[in-house]
Order: structure tokens, then sequence, then C-alpha cells
């Protein structure tokens, strides 16, 4: 193992543990506010007014007119209101926000607020739903053509559902008018940039009007990325009105109904098969956006741009829209996109194979990319393609092979067996041109006197270790004790604008800033003295430079590989699985930190796993969130796949830092085709289409079966 | 701020009991999440004669404030209890959960209280004047109505000694820990010189009171193996007829095919 990669204590470990880590709910409540939200009981109406208790001395009633600035969020388009104009678009809409003193009274002033609203017919099914906020299409080759001269052609349809975060701390803002006007906002965020721009926006000040800084946060996996702007604004704007600090926290049904979740999909594919080969896919993703388009946009991209999978198709044509209904909206969750489509295309494939009488792996290392190929986008691999030697690694450490041929043969005890595989990338960092014409990405060094080193980037830590590995970059360039390089939780009056914590991007990018800081540092050093250096992102010379407007270029300047095994044991009697095993080789190029990646491999794919299987959620006939609590959404535990095997094949990236590339989402994506090819082996061959795939799926699909 | 009566003997207890309005505390992992505003509560968990599992020539009695780990690690305690009590929750969970609270509860879903209602085991309850013996199955009124006056605390579970040995248990939850039961199952079955003399199927979580049809049991006492395996198309059928079940977290639909396959599955272990 590369020294860079042995395993350190991470720098927030003793804080966290012994639980002396100050997360934003902690701080003193002397002379605090409590903030709780007015949330619209309704999917879509007309306000035609509040009603307001009479709110005793030091209680605050703040809605969209107390907002100096513009009652837009800035996202990615301004749809989202900061509080509620004169509509309501789904149930959980803030529409105002009450502030006070004493929390119970607060939330007692709040429910006696009563909304006459006017009701309207929502819309709630998204296949029928008309409103797009995005609609792209792109592609490549002839698929009219291939499909004329095709033997075979096949259509199938494939669905996917809401997925929660459920991080640990649920959702908190807080906002300190500071003196001389300036506003500070903090608390569990991912992008202390996004807020600074929301806030700044919602308060109509210039940058230094104020500040945003991110207390230890509690995961984040997506979900902070652009809720926290939003709630951000409101308590700047109760803040600002009543003139002291409030803070609102979220309980955790309020998390779980109002707050961004993962997109649910539709995926229509249809491929042209010629001579035993894939020779095109015309393929159309369908994203419920819910009642705000948020971040739908990028979420959308990356999902279509991975919707032909790792296959050499030569001919693809992709529709990709995401529609509006009034419903939570959904936003970035570990994967941002690619779970759905990868989903629907390795289903696919696999059902392809066995109709033409092959087993999907074989037929689908017939179809892989490999390096200097062309991506969906007409961009190209540059680098290797390792999935082969990845198929190998988990074949082996699974046996995959003969396990597969063994439950093949016909199954009738009670218990039955299955095991399925998928294969996948997750593109390194931001889609497309991100990096270089939106973010461009700042960081700097800052060495003190005393001959310490502080980091001042933009990026937070949300448990995936940026405090650790950051300074383990830095420090290593300068040959320094790890103790002496340390990295606080970003706040925007401190720390240059190095982007957001999203994308699996932090580490390649920004720890290549710091990379490239820190021997820029060396070079310059002077004992005793305090400096100052600072890199700026420069896109790599060998990217060929993507064009949003027609999907073409670069979408990623690297990818991160995955092969995923999924073994199960299905109960026909109960419905329940068991997962017998569950195996990855994840290649997210050098792990800076091995027990930090290895953290990162095993939680994800556990995640991916719930996903597939138990993480149901859904809205009734009125558009409500009926999965509220951790005891009505599972997710699963360390006891439902005790044999969790990760393993890392390592294939440098040469402009990450030491060769690493993005890692965070990667484990998600694959697991729901890996165990739904389980699942349908296990039940004896059927096709199966959507996840997740329930106790409840697997025993209706016996029932039919036994007739 | 948490208001109440801690006690270090019985007798105070029931003493508090009848004289204010409390609820019992045993164990508190259902209380402390519901977090009731403005109640008092009883804590029961010192008092000593609540915390014993003991025996006599009939039952294995076990307190009211013992809890599920106490339990386990005891040998007197019979093997299908225990199947269903180290798949309750969560180690933390079981070690402060308690019998008496699975069972003031009021839940169809108590895992513990499957067991109860499939051995016929009976509660011993006291107040302050009296104490009464109630079969488990009389003292489950409907759901979340228990035949508990507002002076009585749940004192014991009087568990019979013998007859539990052949026996099926099974818990359908949402995940393999820290999972409330979707459905559960427990069967005893018993025979005497070629004839069954026992065949008791009791079903949890799937309404509003645990389920089970004493009459459809008889018809099968008597019976020898061959006979029974004749009628058992006709019993299962009169079973499927009976179970009306709610929807919960899980369809109806789903949990009455789950209750067929594990009552089937109970009866072909026995060779039935």
């Amino acid at each position: 193992m590369e020294k860079i990669s042995q395993s350190v204590v991470k720098k927030d470990h003793a804080p966290k543990v012994s639980g002396r880590s100050i997360y934003v709910a902690d701080y003193p409540s002397e002379g605090v506010l409590c903030g709780k939200l007015l949330h619209s009981k309704v999917a879509r109406a007309k306000i035609l007014g509040v009603e307001v208790p009479k709110l005793p001395e030091g209680y605050f009633y703040v809605d969209a007119r107390d907002v100096p600035g513009d009652n837009n969020v800035n996202i990615v388009l301004d749809d989202t209101p900061v509080f509620s104009r004169d509509t309501v678009e789904y149930i959980g809409e803030p529409i105002a926000m009450i502030c006070g003193p004493d929390e119970n009274e607060v939330a007692r002033l709040r429910d006696e607020c009563r909304v006459n609203y006017e009701e309207m017919e929502p819309v709630l099914d998204f296949r029928s739903a008309e409103e797009k906020f995005f609609d792209y299409h792109f592609g490549h080759g002839d698929v009219d053509k291939a499909f004329a001269e095709a033997d075979k052609t096949y259509e199938e349809e494939f669905e996917t559902g809401y997925q929660e975060q459920a991080y640990l701390e649920t959702q908190g803002m807080m906002a300190e008018p500071e003196e001389g006007g300036r506003m500070f906002v903090h608390g569990s965020a991912q992008c202390a940039y996004y807020i600074h721009g929301a806030v700044m926006r919602a308060l109509g000040c210039g940058p230094t009007g104020v500040h945003i800084k991110q207390d230890v946060t509690g995961g984040g996996f997506g979900g902070k990325e652009a809720f926290p702007s939003i709630l951000g604004c409101q308590v700047a704007v109760a803040a600002r009105k009543c003139g002291k600090p409030v803070r609102c926290v979220f309980d955790r049904r309020e998390d779980m109904e109002y707050t961004s979740k993962r997109h649910p999909s539709l995926c229509r594919y249809k491929a042209a098969v010629r001579d035993g080969k894939v020779t095109a896919l015309d393929i159309d993703v369908k994203f419920n956006a819910g009642a705000y388009s948020t971040l739908s946009a990028v979420v959308l991209q990356r999902g279509i741009i991975a919707s032909p999978g790792i296959y050499n198709i030569p001919n693809v044509r992709v529709h990709g829209s995401a529609v509006k209904t009034n419903t939570s909206p959904c936003g970035a969750y570990r994967g941002f996109g690619g779970p759905q489509t990868f989903f629907a295309v390795e289903m696919l494939m696999s059902h392809i194979a066995r109709d033409l009488g092959k087993e999907p792996l074989e037929f689908k290392k017939a179809h892989l990319v490999k390096q200097g190929d062309q991506t969906s986008t007409c961009g190209k691999y540059h680098f290797p393609v390792p999935i082969p030697e990845m198929i190998d690694e988990v074949v082996k450490e699974s046996d995959f092979e003969n396990k597969r041929r063994e439950y093949a043969k016909a199954q009738t005890g009670r218990y039955r067996r299955g095991i399925g595989m998928s294969m996948y990338f997750h593109g390194a960092g931001f889609t497309g041109a991100g990096e270089r014409d939106l973010i461009k990405a700042v960081a700097k060094l800052r060495k003190y006197e005393d001959g310490r080193v502080e980091i001042l980037a933009s990026n937070g830590d949300i448990g995936q270790g940026v405090r650790t590995t950051f300074p383990k970059i830095v420090a290593n360039e300068l040959n320094l004790p790890l103790e002496k390089v340390f990295y606080e939780h970003p706040d925007t009056a401190r720390v240059p604008d190095s982007g957001p914590t999203v994308a699996s991007r932090s580490l390649m990018i920004v720890g290549e800033l710091l990379r490239r800081a820190a021997i820029k540092l060396r070079e310059q050093w002077k004992d005793g003295e305090e400096q100052e250096v600072e890199e700026h992102y420069k896109e790599p010379d060998f990217v060929i430079p993507f064009y949003i407007d027609k999907f073409e270029g670069d979408a990623y300047p690297t990818y991160s590989w995955a092969v995923n095994a999924i073994e199960l044991e299905v109960d026909t009697y109960t419905g329940v699985s068991k997962v017998l095993g569950a195996y990855g080789s994840f290649d997210v190029g050098t792990p800076v930190d091995y027990n930090v990646v290895m953290g990162q491999m095993e939680g994800g794919f556990l995640q991916g796993i719930g996903y597939a299987s138990i993480e149901k959620m859904d809205y009734d006939s009125k558009g409500r969130i009926r999965n509220n609590s951790l005891s009505d959404y599972l997710i699963p535990t360390t006891k439902d796949v005790p044999k969790l095997k990760c393993m890392l094949h390592v294939e440098k990236y040469p402009d990450g830092p030491y060769g690493a590339k993005g890692a965070g989402e990667l484990p998600l994506v694959g697991a729901p085709a890996a165990y739904l090819e389980a699942m349908e082996q296990a039940l004896g061959g059927i096709e199966l289409n959507h996840a997740p795939f329930t106790a409840e799926d697997t025993l209706r699909a016996v029932m039919k079966e036994v007739g | 701020m948490v208001n109440g009566y801690s006690v270090s003997s019985l007798a105070e207890a029931l003493e508090i009991r009848s004289s204010h309005s409390v609820v019992p505390y045993a164990g508190g992992t259902d209380l402390m999440v519901e977090n009731r505003k403005g109640v008092e509560y009883l804590f029961l968990g010192k008092i000593p004669e609540l915390r014993n599992i003991t025996e006599d020539d009939e039952y294995i009695r076990i307190g009211a404030a013992v809890t599920f780990t106490q339990a386990l690690e005891d040998k007197k305690v019979p093997d299908l209890m225990k199947e269903a009590l180290k798949r309750i929750a969560a180690p933390a969970i079981r070690n402060a959960g308690t019998f008496g609270g699975n069972l003031g509860n009021g839940s169809a879903k108590a895992d513990s209280v499957l067991i109860e209602f499939v051995s016929d085991a009976k509660l011993r309850l006291a107040s302050r004047d009296k104490e009464r013996i109630v079969d488990v199955d009389k003292f489950y009124l409907g759901r979340k109505k228990l035949d508990l006056g507002e002076d009585e605390l749940i004192l014991e579970v009087l568990l019979p000694k013998t007859g539990l040995d052949r026996y099926s248990y099974e818990k359908v939850g949402g995940r393999n820990a820290l999972a409330i039961s979707r459905v559960s199952f427990a069967g005893i079955f018993d025979e005497k010189d070629g004839r069954i003399t026992k065949l008791a199927a009791a079903f949890g979580a799937v309404a509003d009171t645990v389920l089970r049809y004493k009459d459809l049991e008889e018809t099968m006492l008597g019976k020898t193996i061959e006979e029974a395996r004749e009628l058992k198309e006709k019993y299962l059928e009169s079973y499927a007829e009976r179970m009306v079940l709610t929807q919960g977290r899980v369809s109806a639909e789903y949990r009455k095919n789950v209750c067929m396959n594990l009552l089937g599955s109970f009866l072909a272990k026995f060779g039935i």
C-alpha cells in the first residue's frame, strides 16, 4: 500500500465519538429564537390568506412579505420560493415561519395558524404529468437505420422509487445578525458558497453582507446540497425581521416528508440487436422532479449521460425529461441520477442476454467499452477501463460462475437462491464544463509563523473525511507531521470558493489543487514567516470541451468503475430475502486513506442494497408522504448484510492527487441491478423491472408463479 | 422533564397506583419514544418481586419487570420463548425492555406476547386490595385495550412448564434487526399414543390482537397424523376464511398469504 493510503485516525474522530462535537442544535438557546415552519397541508392551492393567532410579545410571524431581497432561492433556476408566493405546490411547502423564545409556544402558535386554501386538482402521478422542467435530447449514429436492420428488437420499461437520505442529523440552520448589519448563517450543510449566493439574494445584499459557516454535519448524502440554501434563506429572513438569532431544526418527520429525496424514475428502453450484439438503444428517461426544479436539471443530465451504461453501442438516441408534480421537490442523493439509469440498462442487457440464450455476464463483456472508445456524448474514455479485471476479482471472490450455474437449476424448496452482477461507472466530478465554467475552484494554504499550515477551502466534511484527507495530502507534500496541518469547517468569510461538496469531486479536484498549492508553498517556504499560497482550477489539456446544448464532448474527465455481485436467499413463504453475500470491486483510483475509502464503499454499497430492497417510500392519494419515520421507512442495518466484501482496484488518474478519483457516490449506484438479477434467478428466471423489490413484491411474484 | 414515582416495594407501588393517575413504567422502551406530555410515571424497575424468574409445579413465573436479556440468560425460560426474545429489536432494547411492558403496551406486535398466547399463559394482576389471575387472551380486549384496572399492575407471566417443546416460531420483520414484526407466528404441537393432543397456532401483528382460533384447533385433537393430513386442506380453508387481517405497513393480502404459508409449514413440520 502506498504511504498516502495508509490509514490515520480521522481528525474529527475524538470529538465525534466522545459527543463533544457541536452540531447546530447544540448551541445554547439563550437569546436564540426557535423558528418553526408553517407547512402547506394541501398539495396544490391558492392561498387566500393566513389567520395568525395573536402573537405574544417577542414572537414573530415571518412570510414572503418579509423577504428584503428576492423571494426566489437561487439553485439552478430560481423557481423555489423562500416562502410561498400566492400558491402552494406541494404538501409541506413552507408558507411562513413562527419565531419566538419558547419552542412549545412557537409550535402551538404555528399549529393555530389557519391557512385558507382554494384547492386545485394536484398532479401527483408523474407518468401523466405534462409540465416539463427540463427536456433534453442527444445521441449519435443512425438509430432508425439500426432498428430497421435489426434481427430482433426489445422494448422494456423500468421503474425506481424514492430514496430518503436518512442522515443521522436532520436539516438545521441558524442565522445570527452581526454588528454592522452583516448576517451570519451556519448549520448542517454541504455547500457553504451555494448558501452564500442564495442568502445574498434573499437579503438583497452584497457578498460581504453575509457569511456562511458549515457546522459539524451529521451526514449529507446529497440531501444537504441544495436544501440548506432554502432553509438558510428562511432563517436569515427571519433573523433580519426579528433582530435576533433564529434557529430552525427539523424534526425527523418534517425532514422525511418535506425535504428532497432521490427522484423516482421511469425509463423506457428500446434495443435493436443484430448478429447477437446490441446495435442501437432508443432511451426515454423520465424523472419525477416534484413541485420545484431545484437540482433536477443536473441530476437528469448525469442520469441520461449514463443511460447506455458502460457498453459500446454504436447508435444511441436519448431523451430525458424532468416533470413537475405536486409532491416534495426531489434533489441530490449519492449517485445523482446514475442509480436510476444504470438499474435500467443493466436489467435490459441481462434480459436481452437471457432471451438470446446467453449468460448476462458474457453478453455484457462482449459489449464493454474500452480505452479510446467514444462515450455516449461523443467524448472519449481517455484512460484504461479496468472492468474486465474487476469482473474477474468479483467472480473469484463470490464464486460467481459456480453459483450462477448451480442456482439456475430448478429449485423447489422453501428457500431459493440466486446471484446477480452489475457493472457501471460514476463520472468523476461535475458533469460537463461545470468545473471550468461555473465553479472555477480556488484553494489556499496559509502557513503561520509557528509552522502550522491551515487549509482554506469550502468543502465540508460530511463524514467522508475531507478534514483528514486534505491535511494528509498537504502534510505529505510539505513533509510535515499530520498534526501541523489542519482544516476547519469552512466559513465563507475566511475561505475562498473551492466549490461545493458534491459530485465526488472534493478529493479529486480540490485535493489536487491543495497538492499543487503545497508544492508551491514548499518551494517558497521560509521558516518563522506567515505565508499564503493559492491555486486555481485548470481543466486538464486532454479534455474534449463539453457543450451542454448538444450534450457533446467529455462529460467527465475520467470515471470511477465498479462491479458488484449480490447473492440472495429468498424465503418463498414470507417473501423475505437474505443477502448471503455482497461483493464489490471499486476503482476510485488511489485511496488517500484506506479506511476512509473502505468506509465509503461499505456504507454506500449497503445504502444501495437498501434502495434495491427495503427502502420503500410513497405518497397517498392526497400527495402526502406516508413513510415519515424511521420505523415506517426502514434502512438496512449491519445485520442485514453480514457478509459485505469490498475490494479496491486501483486505476490511477494522473490529474487527481496521487492518482485519486471520485469515490463517495460510486458504491451505491449498482446494487439494485445486481440484487434484482439475483432475485430473478432465485424466482426461477422471471423478468423483473422495478426497484425497490420488497418482500411483498417477492411474495406476489411467488404466488403468481404457483398460480 | 420526566415526572414520576420511583418505588422500591410492591406495596408502595400498588398504593400509588390506586391513589394517583400514573403510567406504569418498566423498561420504558416504548414510553420513551412516545414521550407523552403531562403524564406521571410509576417506575417499577426496582421492585425485587417483579424482577424474578421462579418456577412452581405448573408454571415458569416471569416477573413483569424482568428484561428480555435476563430471560434469555435464564435456564428456566423455555426455548420457544427465547426464540422470540432473541429477535426483539437489538441488544440495547432487550437489556431494557420487559415482559410487563410488552404486555402493557397493548400491541398485537409484541413478540413475547405471541408466545404467551400460543402457550395458554396466564397473568397475575394485582391492585392494593385484591389479586387475580387472568388468561392472556382474555386480558386483551381489543386494539390497545386491556383488562387492566386503573389501580392494577401486571405482576407476573405464568408460562406452562410442559408441552412447549415441539414448536414452530417465525418472525417476519422489515429487516434483520430493530424491526417491528409485520407478521409473527408461533405453533405448538403435541401428541400422545399417536394422537394429536395439541395443535395451537397464534398469529401476531396481523390484527388488533394476537389471533388464535381454539375451536379450529380442537377439530384436530384426538386425530391421528394420517387423519389430520386428510383434514388439512379443509382445516387451512377454515383458517383462511376466519382470518380478517388489517392493512398496516404491509398489505392485508400479503399478511394473509404469509400467515397461511407459515401455518402450512408448521403442519408439515409435524408430518401433517
